[in-house]
C-alpha cells in the first residue's frame, strides 16, 4: 500500500499546511458567504470558497490540482474585484493583497506538488 | 486628494506592508472611556408591554421634584440673587471685540470666532523650522485608579503679557507667554467625581470690568465655567477670585437645576460676554433618563455675577428664576458647544443639542422639538429667542451642534455685506445664515427623509434640511463594497455586518430587531473643533469625519440585562456606560446600545479610509472646494491597537480645529496620529509636522510674544479617540535667529 505521508520533506509538509490553511480560509468563504448572499450580498465568497476549499483538500492529497485550482480562484478574484471597485489602490488592497501572497506560496509548491506525484505514480507502477 | 495618497498606498503594497497598513481609529481594548464593541443584534423584538416585569434590582429615579442634595456639587454656594436686565452696567469694549495683532483674546480669537491671526511670521517656505519653544505641565491626568476620562481640548488665549488657560479639571493659570513659566495658578479643587463623559476645559474668557476701576483688582478678569456647575471669575493680573463676583468670587450654577449627582450636568466652554451679559450653557449626560437635568441657558450679570434671565425651552415665558422647590424644565435640550455672542446685535448664537433620551422623541414636548439640534439666536436683554433654525428635526441620531458657529460677512444682492453665521453640523451640512433673522443666505431645501420609521407612537419628520449651496462634508451612503480589513476575511465579517443591519442611507430610522447604521456618525462630519475661516482670502478651513456608527435600540429588559444604568442610580459603575450615547434612557421604553461601525475583534473600522479629511471652502467665489485631502497619517494606529508606524495619510477620526493665519499656514492637531502639522492654506500641502507626546486633540492657538510668533496646541489627548492622554501644553516657534 502506498505510503504518502511518510518520509516527507520540510517542502513537503509546508505544503501540506498550506493546504490546511487554505481549507480553513475556503471553509470561512463558505459559511460566511452563504450568509452574506442569504443577506442580499455579494455571492463571489460562496462560489471563491467553494473553490478554495476544494483546492486545499487536493493539496492536501498532494495534488498538483489543488494549485491550479488555487491559481483559478485568484484570478477570480482579480477579476471580480477589479469588476467591483476598478484600478483603486486602496480598495484592492483588502480584496487581493493576502490572496496574492498566499497564491505566490502556491507557486512556490507547484514543484512539490508535481514530486510527490510523481512518486505516488511510480510507487503505484511497482 | 489624492496622489499622494495613492502613492503612499502603492508604495506601501510593493513593500508587502499592507496587512498591518491600514487601519485608523478607535482601537478596541483598554479604558473605560473606549468604545462598547457590539450590538446586541437580531432576536431583540419582544416590545415592552403593560405586563413586562419590572426589574425589581432596578433603581426607581429619584423624584424630578427633588432639590438638589446637599454636598452634590463641590460649590455648595448659596444661592445668587436676581437683577433686572436693564441695570446691566453698559460694558466697556472688550479685548475680543479688536485684539491687538499679537494676541488671541478668546477661544476662536476675536468674537467672530473666526481662528483667524493676521500674524504672518511663519510661512510655507519657513514652517519646516518649527522648533518646541516650552512645554506646560497644566498637571491634570488620570490618577491611579481613576477611569481614563480625559480630554482637556484646550485652547489658551493670549491677551497682553499673559497666556491665560485652564486644567481638564478647572484650575485656571496665567503663562508668561514667551517663557511658558507660570505666573500665578488657581487652583480650585474639583473633585474627580465632578467629571462628566469627560474632563474637559475648552478655555476661559477674558472681562474687562466698566465698574472696576483701571489698576483695580478685577478690573480685568478670567471667567470659567467649570465641570462641577460654577461660574468663577478671577482677576488676570493676580489669580484672585473677584470677590464682588456671585459669593466671593463663585456662582452655583446648579441653583434652579433640582435633583442631580455630580458629573450629570457640566460646563465645558467658555462663556461669551455680551454686551454685559455672561451667558451660560451646559452640556448633560447624554443617555441617562428621559427627565435629566433641565439645559437652561442663563444670562448673568458679568460685573456682579447676578442672575438676569434663563431660556427654560418648557417654560417659555418665564425667565425668572426657580423658587422653593421648583426647578428648570427636566429633559430639555442641552447645549454644550462653544457659544458666539454678537454685541452688534445683541445676540447670543446658541448650538443646541437633543432633548434627553436622543435616540427616542415620542416624549418630547412641542416646543423642544422646535429647538432641538438648532443654532438659537436668544435676545441678552431677556432670554427670549429672537429667530431659530434647525439643521436636522426631530433628532434620534444624535445629532446634536458640537461646533462653534463663526461670524462673517457675506455679499449680499444688493452689494452690501450681510452679517452671516457659518454654521457647522455633525451632519456635514454647514449652513450659512443671515444673523439677524436666521434665514438661509445661502440655498436649503427640505427633502424627503425615512418616515415614519418603525418606533411605535414616535414618527419621524417627513423631511430634513440641507444645505446645498455648501460642499457637503461626507462621502457618499455607504455601500456593500465600502467595506474594508486588511484582508477578505475581514472584509467579509464587514459585508455581512453591513447587510445585516437597516440602512437606507442617512436619516435610517432606529430599530430595535436589528441594528442600524448611522452615517454621518455621531462623531460628525463637523464636531467641536468648528472652523477657521480666513476674512481676507475667503478661505473656510474644515476638517470633518467618516466614521459611521452601528446602533440598535434596546427593550427595557434587555438594557436591564446589559446592565445600562442612569449615572443617578446607585448601581451605576463609572465608566461602566461604555461610548457615549450608550445608555439607560430611564424613563422610555428603550434603551440604546451605540458601537463604532467597526470589526470589534481587529478594531478597525468597516467602512474604507479614508476616516477623516480636511477640506478649504472658497467662500468669496462659488463656495468651491479649493482642496481636499485626508487628515492624519497611520503611525499610530493599527488592527489591535497597534501602531503601525507608517507615513501614509490614511486619513483618521479626528477631533479639535484648526487656525488659519495671514503667513498663509493652517495650523491644526485633531487626527489620532498624535501630530500637529502646518498646512498651505492655499495647495492644501502640508509643509510641516511634528509628533506631540500626547493626542493633538484641541484646538491650537497662534500669538506673539517678544517680536516672535509661537503656536500653541494642548496635546491633552482623547480617551474616546484612543489617544495617549498628557497634561502637555506645547508651544512652537522659530528658532531665535538673533539669539
Amino acid at each position: 500500500m502506498p505510503n504518502t505521508y511518510g518520509n516527507r520533506t520540510l517542502t513537503e509538509w509546508l505544503t501540506l499546511v498550506l493546504g490546511v490553511v487554505i481549507v480553513l480560509v475556503g471553509l470561512f468563504f463558505v459559511i460566511g458567504g452563504a450568509q452574506l448572499a442569504m443577506l442580499g450580498g455579494s455571492v463571489y465568497y460562496l462560489i471563491c470558497g467553494v473553490v478554495l476549499v476544494a483546492s486545499g483538500v487536493f493539496m492536501v492529497l498532494g495534488r498538483t490540482l489543488g494549485a491550479f485550482l488555487y491559481l483559478g480562484a485568484l484570478a477570480y478574484t482579480w477579476v471580480w474585484s477589479l469588476w467591483e471597485v476598478g484600478f483603486s489602490p486602496v480598495d484592492l488592497l483588502p480584496r487581493d493583497f493576502g490572496p496574492t501572497l498566499l497564491g505566490i506560496l502556491v507557486v512556490l509548491t507547484i514543484p512539490v506538488l508535481r514530486r510527490l506525484e510523481t512518486r505516488r505514480t511510480l510507487r503505484g507502477a511497482i | 486628494m489624492r496622489r499622494s495618497h495613492l502613492l503612499a498606498t502603492a508604495a506601501c503594497v510593493t513593500l508587502a506592508c499592507a496587512p498591518l497598513a491600514a487601519n485608523a481609529q478607535f482601537a478596541p481594548a483598554g479604558s473605560g472611556g473606549s468604545p462598547t464593541a457590539s450590538v446586541p443584534g437580531p432576536g431583540n423584538a419582544d416590545e415592552p408591554t403593560a405586563t413586562t416585569p419590572a426589574s425589581t434590582s432596578r433603581f426607581s429615579g429619584p423624584s424630578p421634584y427633588a432639590p438638589q442634595a446637599a454636598g452634590v456639587n463641590a460649590a455648595n454656594l448659596p444661592d445668587i440673587g436676581s437683577m433686572d436686565p436693564n441695570d446691566v452696567p453698559q460694558m466697556v469694549p472688550q479685548q475680543s471685540a479688536a485684539p491687538a495683532q499679537g494676541d488671541w483674546s478668546a477661544y476662536g480669537r476675536d468674537d467672530s470666532q473666526t481662528r483667524y491671526s493676521p500674524l504672518s511670521e511663519i510661512t510655507p517656505q519657513n514652517a519646516d523650522q518649527l522648533k518646541v519653544a516650552f512645554v506646560y505641565h497644566t498637571g491634570s491626568y488620570p490618577r491611579p485608579g481613576q477611569t481614563n476620562k480625559w480630554a482637556a481640548e484646550t485652547t489658551p488665549i493670549k491677551v497682553g503679557d499673559g497666556l491665560y488657560m485652564c486644567s481638564a479639571q478647572n484650575d485656571i493659570m496665567k503663562l508668561d507667554p514667551a517663557t511658558g513659566k507660570e505666573i500665578w495658578r488657581h487652583n480650585i479643587n474639583e473633585k474627580y467625581e465632578a467629571i462628566p463623559y469627560t474632563a474637559a476645559c475648552k478655555g476661559v474668557t477674558y472681562f474687562t470690568s466698566s465698574q472696576v476701576p483701571e489698576g483695580q483688582p478685577c478690573h480685568n478678569r478670567i471667567l470659567e465655567g467649570t465641570l462641577d456647575m460654577r461660574l468663577i471669575a478671577v482677576d488676570a493680573a493676580t489669580g484672585n477670585l473677584c470677590e464682588g463676583f456671585g459669593h466671593g468670587g463663585q456662582v452655583n450654577l446648579m441653583q434652579g437645576m433640582g435633583e442631580s449627582v455630580p458629573g450629570f450636568v457640566s460646563m465645558t466652554t467658555p462663556p461669551p460676554v455680551v454686551n454685559g451679559v455672561v451667558v451660560v450653557n451646559h452640556e448633560v449626560l447624554d443617555g441617562q433618563r428621559r427627565w435629566a437635568p433641565s439645559g437652561v441657558i442663563r444670562g448673568y450679570d458679568a460685573e456682579s455675577g447676578k442672575f438676569l434671565w434663563a431660556w427654560d425651552v418648557n417654560n417659555p415665558n418665564d425667565h425668572s428664576q426657580p423658587t422653593g422647590n421648583n426647578h428648570y424644565s427636566r429633559g430639555t435640550p442641552n447645549s454644550w458647544a462653544a457659544m458666539t455672542g454678537d454685541n452688534a446685535l445683541g445676540l447670543v448664537y446658541v448650538p443646541t443639542g437633543n432633548s434627553a433620551s436622543d435616540y427616542y422623541s415620542a416624549l418630547r414636548s412641542p416646543e423642544e422639538n422646535k429647538v432641538s439640534s438648532a443654532v438659537v439666536a436668544l435676545d441678552v436683554k431677556t432670554g427670549a429667542p429672537r429667530w431659530v433654525f434647525q439643521t436636522a428635526h426631530k433628532d434620534v441620531w444624535d445629532y446634536d451642534i458640537g461646533s462653534q458657529a463663526t461670524l462673517m460677512d457675506m455679499p449680499g444682492p444688493d452689494g452690501q455685506p450681510v452679517p452671516a453665521l457659518i454654521m457647522p453640523t455633525k451632519r456635514g451640512q454647514t449652513f450659512v445664515l443671515d444673523r439677524r433673522d436666521g434665514k438661509p443666505i445661502l440655498p436649503v431645501e427640505e427633502r424627503p427623509a425615512p418616515s415614519p420609521g418603525v418606533i411605535p407612537g414616535d414618527p419621524r419628520a417627513p423631511t430634513q434640511p440641507w444645505s446645498t449651496g455648501m460642499p457637503a462634508l461626507r462621502v457618499p451612503d455607504l455601500k456593500e463594497t465600502d467595506m474594508w480589513g486588511m484582508s477578505p476575511l475581514d472584509q467579509l465579517f464587514c459585508r455581512i455586518k453591513f447587510r445585516r443591519a437597516n440602512y437606507t442611507g442617512e436619516f435610517t430610522v432606529p430599530s430595535v430587531d436589528k441594528p442600524w447604521i448611522e452615517y454621518p456618525g455621531y462623531n460628525g462630519g463637523s464636531d467641536w473643533g468648528s472652523m477657521s475661516y480666513d476674512p481676507q482670502s475667503g478661505i473656510l478651513i474644515a476638517n470633518w469625519n467618516i466614521t459611521p456608527m452601528y446602533d440598535q435600540l434596546v427593550t427595557r429588559k434587555k438594557a436591564d440585562a446589559l446592565g445600562l444604568m442612569p449615572i443617578d442610580d446607585p448601581n451605576y459603575k463609572p465608566g461602566g456606560g461604555g461610548a457615549e450615547g450608550n445608555g439607560a434612557m430611564d424613563g422610555t421604553p428603550y434603551g440604546i446600545v451605540v458601537t463604532p461601525f467597526w470589526n470589534q475583534y481587529t478594531g478597525m473600522m468597516c467602512n474604507r479610509p479614508p476616516y477623516g479629511m480636511i477640506t478649504a471652502i472658497d467662500m468669496k467665489h462659488g463656495q468651491k472646494v479649493l482642496w481636499q485631502h485626508p487628515l492624519g497619517t497611520a503611525r499610530a494606529n493599527g488592527p489591535w491597537g497597534l501602531p503601525t508606524g507608517l507615513p501614509w495619510e490614511i486619513g483618521t477620526p479626528n477631533n479639535g480645529g484648526s487656525v488659519v493665519t495671514a503667513g498663509g499656514l493652517v495650523f491644526i492637531g485633531a487626527a489620532t496620529d498624535n501630530q500637529i502639522r502646518a498646512i498651505d492654506e492655499h495647495t492644501g500641502k502640508v509643509v510641516w509636522s511634528a509628533v506631540l507626546p500626547g493626542g493633538g486633540q484641541a484646538n491650537p492657538m497662534t500669538y506673539e510674544a517678544n517680536g516672535h510668533q509661537y503656536v500653541a496646541i494642548m496635546a491633552g489627548g482623547h480617551h474616546f479617540m484612543m489617544t495617549p492622554v498628557s497634561d502637555q501644553l506645547v508651544v512652537y516657534a522659530l528658532p531665535d535667529h538673533k539669539g
